[in-house]
């Protein structure tokens, strides 16, 4: 499948708070009652349109246990965005979030995208946080809000496809270096109609200055 | 660490030995350094040089390949090609080697192909990876040092081979993987320090992309080929790393020190440093004496991956493994001692029944579903997972599983389940699911509906019942009737909404009328119907309607006999001119103001007034509720309007109603007006002849006395219609109470006298014609029979010629040539002359014989004719009660040979006819058919009696003839008049026929007295 663009997610927060289900929700929107833990980091893959170009996202589903925290943080680098999803009925997964939101800033490149998403909002009436101190948090740290429901699908498709927005944007505007594939973006192989066969001929400059070793 | 890995399950076994030590006797001394497999053998090299090729029964070929070592082997899968890497010299100076292994030199060792050395750039290097791409056109060759080289062409062959060396770092590299995919050929390439990609797919254009940063050891890296997205997964200590040529893919994270990664199916094995102790318990009881035996310092855990279903589904401790193979199916792994075990895999049936054991459906699903388990079976699974939700009390879950069921799993199995009132929301849950699948039954529907209805009452949420409803058709399958009935009994607002909305007009109607007697609104409804519908349902449930809401449905139907147009329909102007509206009936309402005169009137009179021909039954009704009206009328005004109206009515031209019965309605409410003018009107006197009687009769009887010229207007039409017999009009007169004096009906009496005397004389004069004829035809019979027939006939019939022989004579005195006679005549038995009208003859006694079987034309012919006793006679004529057929006469036609023509018809007549003449009528039937008067009759009829006039008189005249001889003959048992008391009056029925008592003999000789015992002519007519 072709696509102008590929952005690269990650998806961040405490264990329990939904991110898995998201992920399921958004590439097979579907939802899983019971999940089991991630272990490691899962993957998933959609395309959307955004001015009518085809961007395929790819998103990382991180472990939410501190156990597996050295694994996952491997993946900040090469993220465009990232949900940082928690959970509205769990105080505790909101408390964290400094350190979630730490941890990502000090791995990730400083371009990427960040969207707080407070899950779970079909189960208002065991609301621990509200959306104000969400939208609170947000503003203070300068991330874009949601509260999401991954069970009725509730804003779920709007958190991808508006993270997916802010990127594109930025990289109309300049501020990601689109041939560092550090950056979590990779030009699609349609760019290069001269020669189709091979991805990414258009950055390949880029991708050649950016082996490091 | 607890539970941060995948679930656990056991669906592999280990078989140890299956080689029965075979290998391990093989390798006692030297060590076996790589391994490969594929194209149904395994290969194993050891450290001599020599490489082993093991068949499926352990059998085992060896040839020498180097001269010192065997570093790298790669069986491609699919062809007999060995690609091999090792040293025929001391030092580094690694050679490639590719072989047939099909193909077998003298020595018996597989033929040899190529010869190349390995070298990136210009010194030696050790080789480290090997990698030869499945079309056999690509192979890359990794070394210690990072550097790459990757050979173009095919690899059996030196000469085209082309290669190029490539730096991918300065890390030994561990690991290469080829990868096609539709365009693009990629190379994946693990270091230990990082792992990149390289686009190969064109020459000399190889890309290389970063993928990470990580490496990971020798043999810990295996692409996973039947993923959808196949990746290119290393081991490292904290987990399995999975790259896609995009990037960075999932990640597993499993402990421990990776040693070697192997892909099989769909699963990836881990063999890595055993972490804990050795566990010997961990193994099958069977297995423990051999390792046991062996004494392992060092372990290693082998850990399978569903890496799709994400489950561990086998992990163990084991000694140290040397190596994985995977050839003919299965996974065989070999240890250091060179023993060799076989990982076997479960059939899916046991790891359902472990799974459902443990009570895990959802994953029994996922697990059926990923290995295309068939729907049946996944039902059953579903269907057990309900069960034991169902048991769990998590019944919403339970109805989810059994939602998924439908189609396959009896509704009735579910729906027992949850039946109970409190679980009233998940079968309404389920039944939805029933209906949206098309599956649902009435019953279903029912259960639906009584549901919601159930639903409503204790939630109040009626939104559910509403949307059901309203849902487009496309959503719910559902029966509506059912629907509505049952929504009927539970909330009618909803029911009424549903026939509404799918046009159940009936539903409507009878749900408005019988449940909430909103009879205006179904009057408004209707006038919202197209024309059928709304006459339709006018006629259904007009009653209740007029009974209840007289003044609307007499509107309604007004408009429906005029011109009816849906209420809601607008009639543009241009459509003025369009006058084809259809009408009603209105007889088909009139039924429905039994008890409602008043609007009755008002509602023809409207009909009347619109200027619509009513049929007669419409008048009649009228007339007879203005009657009834008039009569319960107490106002003398109203009363006297009304007798207005009705002798309007009465005496409108236009207005065609049944005199009679307004006879007897206006008798009935004693409406002396319209009596008079029914009776003296004379109108109907066509109609009725027996009213004119009853007039005489009421004239008589009269105390006072009638006027002369109504006496005489009723004698005169007596006497024309012949109504009654001059003498019961003398006798009635006579003893009527009126002072009626015979010269009142004198001239009655002259004229009746006459017009007897005239008849008498008529039959008396065709009583002598037919009497001639007969004595004709007797004579011309016995000449025939007895006399000599003399034929003088000169000339041929046909050709008009003077005849010469040979040449046919028949008795009909026609005479042909024989040549003429041949290609005139269609039967030689026949003259052609009279043929045609001896044909006819015989074609007007079939029809007779036909016509008289149609007894339903018979009825219809008596009923409508104003002459009953004519029409039986006639019917008799044709031998209605004769059951003989006509008499071919074969014999006869035998013995009179050439010419029996004549004679035959003769014969034939009076054998059809005697039968038929039973009657004692027969003259005067005769007398009425000369007057010839036109009647409904067949067609065949109207040529009977052309034909009857020309043979009138001789045919009468056979009958005469020949009638006693037959009645006699064959005893005419069938005739009724023979048995009952009217044989005795009827002179044919008797066996010694006399003459005297003949009536066509003393027809002259009648009077009004033979008149009188003639049992037809009785003045009570039968008919």
């Amino acid at each position: 499948m072709s696509y102008a663009y590929l952005f690269k997610y990650i998806i961040i927060g405490d264990t329990g708070v939904g991110k898995s289900c998201l992920l399921l929700q958004f590439t097979d929107k579907r939802f899983q009652p019971v999940h089991d833990l991630t272990i490691g980091v899962e993957f998933g893959a959609r395309m959307i349109t955004i001015d009518s170009k085809q961007i395929k996202l790819q998103i990382w589903d991180t472990a939410g246990q501190e156990a597996f925290r050295s694994i996952t943080r491997s993946y900040y680098r090469g993220a465009a965005g990232a949900l940082l999803v928690y959970d509205i009925t769990r105080r505790e997964t909101f408390n964290h979030l400094t350190t979630w939101l730490d941890d990502a800033r000090q791995h990730s490149n400083s371009n990427m995208v960040i969207m707080l998403i407070g899950n779970k909002s079909d189960l208002e009436s065991r609301r621990e946080v509200k959306k104000e101190e969400g939208e609170a948090f947000a503003r203070e740290h300068g991330l874009v809000f949601m509260e999401t429901s991954a069970k009725t699908a509730a804003n779920v498709e709007e958190a991808f496809i508006n993270t997916a927005k802010e990127i594109y944007e930025k990289i109309q505007e300049g501020v990601f270096d689109i041939n560092n594939e550090a950056n979590g973006i990779k030009i699609g192989p349609q760019h290069s109609p001269t020669n189709p066969s091979l991805p990414g001929s258009g950055s390949s400059g880029g991708s050649q200055g950016s082996g490091c070793c | 660490m607890a539970f941060l890995e995948w679930r656990k399950f056991h669906f592999f076994d280990l078989h140890p030995n299956v080689d029965d030590g075979k290998l391990s006797e093989l390798f006692k001394e030297n060590k076996i350094t790589t391994t490969s497999s594929g194209n149904n053998h395994l290969v194993l090299s050891d450290s001599l040089g020599q490489i082993y090729l093991v068949s499926r029964s352990w059998h085992t070929s060896c040839f020498r390949a180097y001269e010192i070592s065997v570093d790298f082997t790669q069986q491609m899968t699919s062809a007999p090609i060995l690609v091999t890497i090792g040293q025929d010299e001391p030092g580094v100076n690694p050679l490639i080697k590719v072989w047939d292994t099909s193909r077998l030199d003298k020595n018996g060792s597989p033929y040899c192909y190529r010869i190349t050395r390995a070298l990136p750039g210009n010194r030696p290097v050790q080789v480290s990876a090997l990698c030869v791409h499945d079309n056999l056109q690509l192979m890359a060759v990794g070394f210690i040092d990072g550097s790459l080289i990757i050979y173009r062409g095919d690899v059996t062959r030196d000469r085209s081979s082309k290669q190029k060396v490539l730096r991918t770092s300065n890390s030994f590299i561990t690991g290469l993987a080829f990868k096609s995919t539709a365009s693009n050929v990629f190379l994946f390439v693990a270091t230990e320090a990082l792992v990149v990609v390289y686009n190969v797919t064109q020459k000399d254009k190889e890309q290389k992309y970063h993928l990470d940063n990580i490496g990971c050891a020798k043999k810990c890296c295996v692409l996973a080929e039947s993923m959808q997205e196949s990746h290119f997964m290393i081991g490292r200590d904290d987990a399995v790393y999975c790259y896609t040529s995009d990037g960075r893919g999932p990640c597993y994270a499993v402990d421990g020190e990776k040693i070697a990664l192997e892909w099989f199916r769909s699963y990836l094995i881990i063999i890595s440093k055993s972490t804990r102790s050795t566990n010997l318990t961990a193994m099958p009881a069977s297995n423990e004496n051999s390792i046991n035996q062996s004494v392992v310092n060092e372990t290693n855990s082998i850990t399978v991956l569903d890496i799709h279903n994400k489950f561990i589904v086998f992990s163990t401790t084991m000694p140290k493994i040397k190596a994985i193979l995977n050839e003919w199916g299965a996974l065989y792994i070999l240890d250091e001692a060179n023993r060799v075990y076989h990982l076997d895999e479960n059939d899916l049936q046991s790891k359902l029944s472990l799974l459902f054991k443990k009570n895990l459906y959802d994953i029994a699903i996922r697990i059926a579903k990923s290995h295309q388990y068939d729907s049946d079976g996944l039902v059953n699974i579903f269907k057990q997972y309900g069960d034991h939700l169902c048991d769990k009390s998590d019944f919403s879950g339970a109805i989810e599983q059994y939602i998924k069921t439908i189609g396959k799993l009896e509704p009735s199995y579910v729906i027992r389940k949850f039946l109970d009132s409190q679980h009233i929301e998940k079968l309404t849950m389920y039944l939805q699911a029933l209906h949206k699948r098309g599956q649902a039954t009435e019953d279903h529907t029912t259960l639906l509906l009584n549901c919601y209805t159930k639903l409503n009452n204790s939630l109040g949420q009626s939104d559910n019942l509403k949307e059901f409803i309203l849902s487009k058709d496309g959503d719910f399958s559902y029966d509506i009737d059912v629907a509505i009935k049952v929504c009927r009994q539970g909330s009618p607002a909803e029911a009424l909404m549903l026939s509404k909305k799918h046009e159940k007009h009936d539903w409507y109607i009878k749900i408005q009328l019988e449940d909430h007697r909103r009879y205006a609104e179904v009057l408004d409804y209707i006038a919202n119907l197209k024309f059928e519908e709304a006459e339709h349902y006018m006629r259904k449930f007009g009653t209740v309607l007029v009974e209840n809401a007289p003044h609307e449905s007499t509107r309604l139907l007004k408009k429906l006999c005029t011109d009816y147009k849906p209420a809601g329909a607008e009639c543009g102007p241009l459509t003025g001119n369009f006058d084809v509206t259809v009408r009603a009936d209105p007889e088909e309402f009139i039924h429905l103001f039994l008890s409602n005169s008043e609007r009755l009137i008002e509602f023809l009179e409207h009909l009347m007034g619109e200027g619509s021909v009513l049929s007669r039954p419409v008048y009649n009704t009228l007339l007879e509720h203005y009657l009834h009206v008039w009569s319960n009328s107490e106002n003398v005004s109203d009363k006297n309007k009304l007798s207005q109206k009705i002798l309007k009515l009465m005496q409108n031209p236009d207005v065609d109603y049944d005199k009679s019965q307004a006879l007897v309605v206006c008798h009935m409410n004693s409406f002396k007006d319209g009596i008079c003018i029914l009776v003296f009107n004379g109108r109907f006197g066509h109609q009725e002849p027996t009213l004119w009687v009853q007039a005489l009769w009421s004239c008589v009887r009269n105390k006072t006395n009638p006027s002369m010229d109504l006496l005489n207007e009723i004698l005169t039409v007596i006497a024309k219609e012949k109504l009654f017999s001059p003498q019961l009009v003398v006798d009635a007169i006579g003893t009527g109470n009126a002072n009626v004096t015979l010269g009142h009906i004198r001239s009655y009496i002259t004229n009746e006298l006459q017009q007897e005397r005239k008849k008498t004389k008529e039959i008396a004069e065709l009583t002598a014609n037919y009497r001639r004829d007969t004595d004709k035809l007797k004579e011309l019979l016995g000449k025939l029979k007895e006399d000599v027939v003399e034929i003088r006939g000169s000339r041929c019939a046909a050709c008009h010629h003077t005849l010469e022989l040979p040449k046919i004579h028949f008795l009909c005195e026609h005479s042909f040539h024989q040549h003429c006679f041949q290609s005139f005549s269609d039967d030689e038995n026949e003259c052609p002359t009279c043929q045609p009208e001896n044909k006819d003859l015989l074609e007007l006694l079939k029809a007779r014989e036909h016509n008289k079987d149609l007894h339903e034309t018979f009825h219809s012919h008596l009923e409508k004719a104003p002459d009953g006793f004519s029409v039986v006679a006639e019917y008799l004529s044709r031998g209605v009660f004769n059951r003989y057929k006509i008499i071919a006469d074969e014999a006869l036609q035998k013995t009179l040979e050439m010419a029996p023509e004549r004679n035959n018809n003769v014969k034939r007549e009076p054998a059809t006819e005697l039968a038929t003449y039973g009657a004692g009528a027969e003259a005067r039937l005769r007398q009425s058919e000369v007057k010839s008067k036109p009647r409904a009759a067949p067609v065949s009829e109207g040529r009977m009696r052309t034909q009857e006039h020309r043979y009138s008189h001789s045919l009468e005249a056979n009958m005469e003839y020949w009638k006693p001889k037959s009645v006699a003959k064959s005893a005419v048992k069938s005739n009724p008049f023979q048995g009952g008391g009217v044989s005795c009056t009827n002179p044919f029925g008797e066996e010694d026929y006399d003459e005297a008592k003949n009536p066509f003999n003393d027809g002259e000789d009648e009077d009004e007295d033979s008149d009188r015992n003639n049992p037809f002519r009785e003045d009570l007519r039968p008919f």
